[in-house]
């Protein structure tokens, strides 16, 4: 059954990179040297953040549950690490980057407990910790802002530092990392017996229940797991922008949870790959990258962007679930109750 | 301190005399600040301290560096003038004019003496501080006007007009004489005061011929939030291959540009300028990405603020058009109209940030402990 | 007006949402007035709740929307989406109460499509909705770029800002009684409202049930459109002044006082009368900490941790009395407790929890 989800998913993906493709070939023949390293580098630095958050967030979605939380818990987690820069320029970057991930984790913990073990849905428990985290933030900044001044070099010069050169494609240290994370949480989905118990709890919470799965469990490392990769992104946005306000990362959680939708993730959880939140995510980079050398109104991208999820989801239900049907259909009629397709496919679709 | 304000003073007064003579030149209609008292034509009131005044500071949203240092400004004057009526700052979480709407009223419902806004939409708040006003709360707007009958009198911080005229300057100092092309990296496309800014500046190039060889390239948006502004001005780059300078008339932009120079290691090709404040700039003064930018003290926006407010709700100035008054340390300001019949009292000047002076403007790393340190200082009375 | 909850000496009341919501309701109206004499002022009383009005109005349909199982994330763009064309139109030239029609029409257009998508398609309305946040949001940019539109005919502003003569509130809030008496009718009085709880309380049975479910959520949607165009209308009489960004972010707010209310994010249950006791309980609140002075950012997180503990704690309530009633009649046989839930609660941590 595996097997079947996987290829569908592989399809979607492959949708997916068809329409990145196409719309990269149109922009190029829009706009002059637009295939270039340069696009590439930029499109690379404005999705390596939104990247590393939608891992995190893709973990949570597959066991039915969300995080809302995830642009206040970036932005605690930069003030917190810049703050603490401010007050000991030699902090080295092994403690530095602990504490970013020591914070992300702790905040995540408290969503996982609040949602795993106090049973608050998800949905409404992080609308609440997106407000409680943002008001620490503003309590703690106590209207101050962290600036380049108080960071040292190397982290303000990490954006600009490369890691691997191919061609004359620069890989920045940053990309390469959000890159690493999306290999890591690939695999890890794929191989490791216990994550991919994730999409066990997703796709079918009773059955998964009475199969001995400790679901709460599990739910609650999704969400430290996603805590701890916000807390990352936190560090990333430090270094990022330099600057940073009680505002920071204010909304992202939005534009995270974009990239999930259009990267294919089951919004009703149990499907979609770490692969595909990152294309999601790419897909939004490149429109609004493109758009931005188009000298395109930023108000008409809004338009596109609402529209490309849309069509994405719909995509989605209308397509593939008749895919997923059909691949079900032709393998094996007894064996399956084809959960995954069960759960979105309306009865008037499949008749 | 001490030493530290007097050598802001003198740098305030040297900017600002060469100001007035530049403005005069440009403008020559409009009074300019902290005029001598003894040129004034008419009386000049003075507060008497110690009276009962309930002072409120609206800023646009908490949690601004900006908006903090008008709030030490503001209660440098309340303890000067010793006013026994209590002093609060408070505002919404985000520049929402929703929200700021929600304090307009609940302070009115407070009946406060003065509300001092900053306002997120020029015309929305109009209706609530049209209420205010009418149950005789005395309403002064600083930094970001409120339409003219909502309000009492506004703070320019700087004369608006003239902002064009000092951004181009910064342009010229910075590209030399042969001038160049450059881009405006604003704030949002609704941002009254930006838009007025970069009409100003747009209009300076056009006609004065000092500054014909600078080119305007494009202006675009980068809504104050640092991940907008930065993919924009990489943007910039990219669009404009020769695109010499970035002026961003925002300290979200300004900050924001600057680091995305740095990070694509471009700023011996691109520089940046505009708006900053020295505190998020300094770095880059000093390397070299932003070699120049303009701010006004909010610091003084505050105290100017405050004195304003208390002569009006004591009835020692009635807020009419030719009234002359004290304020403090900053000395004699007028009442004056503008074109669309709004009064408005006229600050002062900007001060231009370079790797010469920018040391005195920076406060100390521990900026959190200090501020609050001062603070405290400053509530003693 | 408020039940006396203090009869009974056991918990079990608190188990009742409404109670506990009017509890709250009560503390926070007693603190308010230890705090501020302004509060029971008739004009901050009133001023309580005109400042949320369009809020209320949308929270009636979202309580309908959320307790059929779906959401709509959308309202508050369609609010600004609407309140924009209102104003275009108006500045146009069209006469005010053309514009006014027009701008109904297209909210109610809006609701059809968003609602094409999960009541025929089958589409996930967090999704659909989700698309319309941003997608109308950009609608409303793209007509009135950065513009804004204002002097509105005395007489439109008047319905929103100047009281009835004679009485102490404007016709606003009239409409609002009058909507939310017609919407405690419709879902607690009527078969259409059944049917919407029906649809929550079984995702699985419903879909079979076929047409009638279909356009059951069609009319949620449509309506939630409609609601949102009135909102719309109601700022642009209420502030005087519209512009793209209208009601950005209301969105939250709205969610927050349907599920704080009692209504299930699940679907299949709630009531109206929780979701006006929610409104009362946020707007006081929030009242009360403006008349104190206290920053919007932690009003904001105030309000954030009243929604989690109006959660957290009763379900903390009932663990614990579960626990103690476990132990005490079968002590050699406590189950363990690892990571096995009991049933029911185990279905309600992880059913669908969008």
């Amino acid at each position: 059954m595996n097997r079947f989800r996987v290829r569908a998913e592989s399809v979607r993906e492959l949708g997916l990179l068809l329409i990145i493709v196409a719309i990269t070939l149109y922009f190029g023949s829009q706009i002059t040297n637009f295939f270039s390293a340069t696009t590439f580098q930029r499109i690379a630095d404005s999705v390596m953040i939104i990247a590393v958050v939608a891992v995190g967030q893709t973990l949570v979605v597959l066991t039915r549950n969300i995080d809302l939380s995830v642009g206040s818990v970036v932005g605690l987690t930069a003030f917190v690490v810049g703050k603490q820069f401010a007050g000991n320029l030699n902090l080295s970057p092994v403690l530095a980057i602990g504490l970013a991930l020591g914070i992300g984790g702790v905040l995540g913990l408290v969503n996982g407990l609040i949602v795993a073990y106090g049973r608050v849905p998800a949905i409404v428990a992080t609308l609440g910790t997106l407000a409680i985290y943002r008001g620490l933030l503003f309590q703690y900044a106590n209207n101050s802002n962290i600036s380049t001044r108080f960071l040292p070099d190397w982290v303000v010069n990490l954006p600009s530092q490369t890691l691997i050169t191919i061609g004359t494609l620069n890989i920045t240290v940053l990309a390469g990392l959000a890159l690493a994370v999306v290999i890591v949480f690939q695999l890890g989905l794929t191989f490791v017996p216990s994550a991919r118990r994730l999409y066990a709890i997703g796709s079918d919470p009773e059955t998964a229940r009475t199969s001995g799965i400790p679901a709460r469990r599990l739910i609650l490392i999704a969400f430290i797991v996603c805590g701890l990769l916000s807390g990352l992104a936190g560090f990333m946005y430090l270094a990022k922008f330099g600057t940073i306000t009680s505002v920071a990362a204010q909304g992202l959680e939005l534009q995270v949870v974009a990239a999930v939708v259009l990267g294919g993730i089951n919004v009703f959880g149990g499907s979609g790959r770490v692969i595909g939140s990152l294309l999601g995510a790419i897909l939004v980079g490149t429109l609004e990258y493109g758009f931005i050398r188009m000298r395109i109104s930023e108000f008409w991208k809004q338009a596109a962007e609402g529209l490309a999820i849309l069509l994405a989801v719909a995509g989605d239900v209308i397509i593939l679930a008749r895919f997923r049907a059909y691949l079900a259909r032709a393998q094996s009629r007894a064996h399956l109750s084809a959960s995954t397709t069960a759960v979105i496919v309306p009865k008037q679709e499949s008749s | 301190m001490v030493r530290k304000n007097a050598k802001l003073m003198t740098a305030l007064l040297a900017v600002l005399t060469m100001m007035m003579a530049a403005a005069s030149t440009v403008t020559g209609t409009r009074a300019q600040s902290a005029t001598p008292a003894a040129t004034m034509s008419g009386p000049v009131a003075t507060a008497k301290p110690g009276q009962k005044v309930d002072f409120t500071l609206l800023p646009k949203a908490v949690g601004n560096p900006v908006f903090a240092q008008a709030d030490s400004g503001a209660q440098e004057a309340a303890a000067e003038l010793k006013s026994t009526g209590k002093y609060q700052f408070v505002g919404p979480d985000k520049a929402d004019v929703q929200q700021q709407i929600e304090f307009i009223k609940s302070l009115t419902t407070q009946k406060v003496n003065v509300i001092a806004i900053s306002a997120n939409d020029a015309k929305a708040v109009v209706p609530a501080l049209k209420d205010a006003r009418g149950q005789g709360i005395k309403v002064v707007g600083w930094d970001s006007p409120p339409a003219p009958d909502g309000r009492d009198v506004f703070i320019e911080q700087v004369d608006f007009s003239t902002a064009g005229q000092v951004m181009a300057d910064m342009a010229l100092d910075i590209l030399g004489a042969n001038g160049g092309k450059f881009a405006v990296l604003s704030a949002t496309a609704d941002a009254a005061n930006q838009n007025i800014w970069i009409a100003s500046l747009k209009d300076t190039i056009k006609t004065n011929p000092k500054y014909s060889k600078l080119t305007l390239l494009d202006v675009v948006f980068g809504n104050d939030d640092a991940t907008k502004s930065y993919t924009e001005a990489q943007g910039l780059v990219d669009k404009y291959p020769d695109m010499q300078l970035i002026m961003a008339p925002t300290t979200v932009g300004i900050a924001a540009a600057a680091k995305a120079m740095q990070d694509g290691k471009l700023c011996d090709k691109v520089k940046v300028s505009g708006l900053g404040l020295p505190d998020d700039m300094v770095s880059y003064t000093k390397n070299g990405c932003a070699p120049e930018y303009a701010l006004w003290s909010f610091k003084n926006i505050g105290y100017l603020t405050y004195y304003t407010g208390y002569l009006l709700a004591t009835g020692a100035i009635k807020g009419a058009a030719g009234e002359n008054y004290m304020a403090g340390r900053m000395g004699a300001y007028t009442i004056q109209k503008d074109k669309d019949g709004g009064l408005f009292v006229l600050m002062g000047p900007f001060t231009v940030f370079n790797k010469d002076n920018v040391d005195q403007f920076v406060s100390a790393p521990a900026s959190a402990a200090t501020m609050s340190a001062t603070m405290a200082a400053t509530k003693a009375p | 007006m408020i039940t006396q909850p203090t009869h009974r000496r056991n918990w079990n009341w608190l188990q009742g949402r409404e109670t506990l919501l009017a509890v709250i309701f009560v503390g926070v109206i007693f603190v308010n007035i230890q705090l501020s004499p302004y509060f029971l002022g008739v004009d901050n009383l009133v001023n309580v709740f005109q400042l949320s009005i369009e809020k209320a109005t949308i929270a009636l349909i979202m309580t309908l929307i959320i307790i059929s199982g779906e959401i709509d994330l959308s309202v508050a763009a369609v609010m600004g989406l609407c309140a924009t064309i209102f104003g275009w139109l108006y500045q146009g030239g069209v006469a005010l109460p053309l514009a006014a029609l027009l701008t109904l029409g297209i909210g109610t257009l809006c609701g059809v499509f968003n609602g094409m998508w999960i009541a025929y398609l089958g589409l996930p309305s967090l999704a659909v909705t989700l698309a319309g946040l941003v997608g109308y949001r950009g609608l409303a940019s793209v007509i009135l770029e950065e513009k804004s539109v204002s002097e509105f005919p005395d007489w439109f502003s008047a319905l929103g800002q100047k009281n009835i003569a004679g009485l102490p509130f404007p016709p606003t809030l009239v409409l609002f009684v009058l909507l939310f008496a017609v919407f405690v009718g419709v879902l607690h009085f009527s078969a259409f409202g059944r049917t919407v709880t029906v649809i929550g309380n079984n995702k699985e049975a419903a879909r079979f049930a076929g047409v009638g479910v279909r356009r059951t959520k069609l009319t949620l949607f449509i309506v939630s459109g409609f609601m949102s165009a009135l909102a719309g209308l109601m700022y642009a009489a209420r502030v005087g002044t519209v512009r793209a960004n209208v009601a950005e972010g209301f969105e939250l707010d709205i969610i927050t006082m349907v599920v704080l209310g009692g209504v299930s994010i699940f679907g299949g249950s709630g009531t109206l009368i929780g979701v006006g006791l929610a409104v009362l309980v946020v707007l006081s609140l929030r009242n009360g900490m403006q008349l104190s002075n206290i920053n919007g950012s932690v009003q904001t997180s105030v309000i954030g941790l009243l929604l989690v503990l109006s959660l957290l704690l009763p379900t903390l309530f009932h663990d614990v009395r579960e626990a103690r009633r476990r132990v005490k009649p079968v002590p050699p046989l406590a189950p363990p407790i690892a990571d096995e839930l009991p049933k029911e609660e185990s279905q309600r941590s992880i059913k669908t929890t969008l």
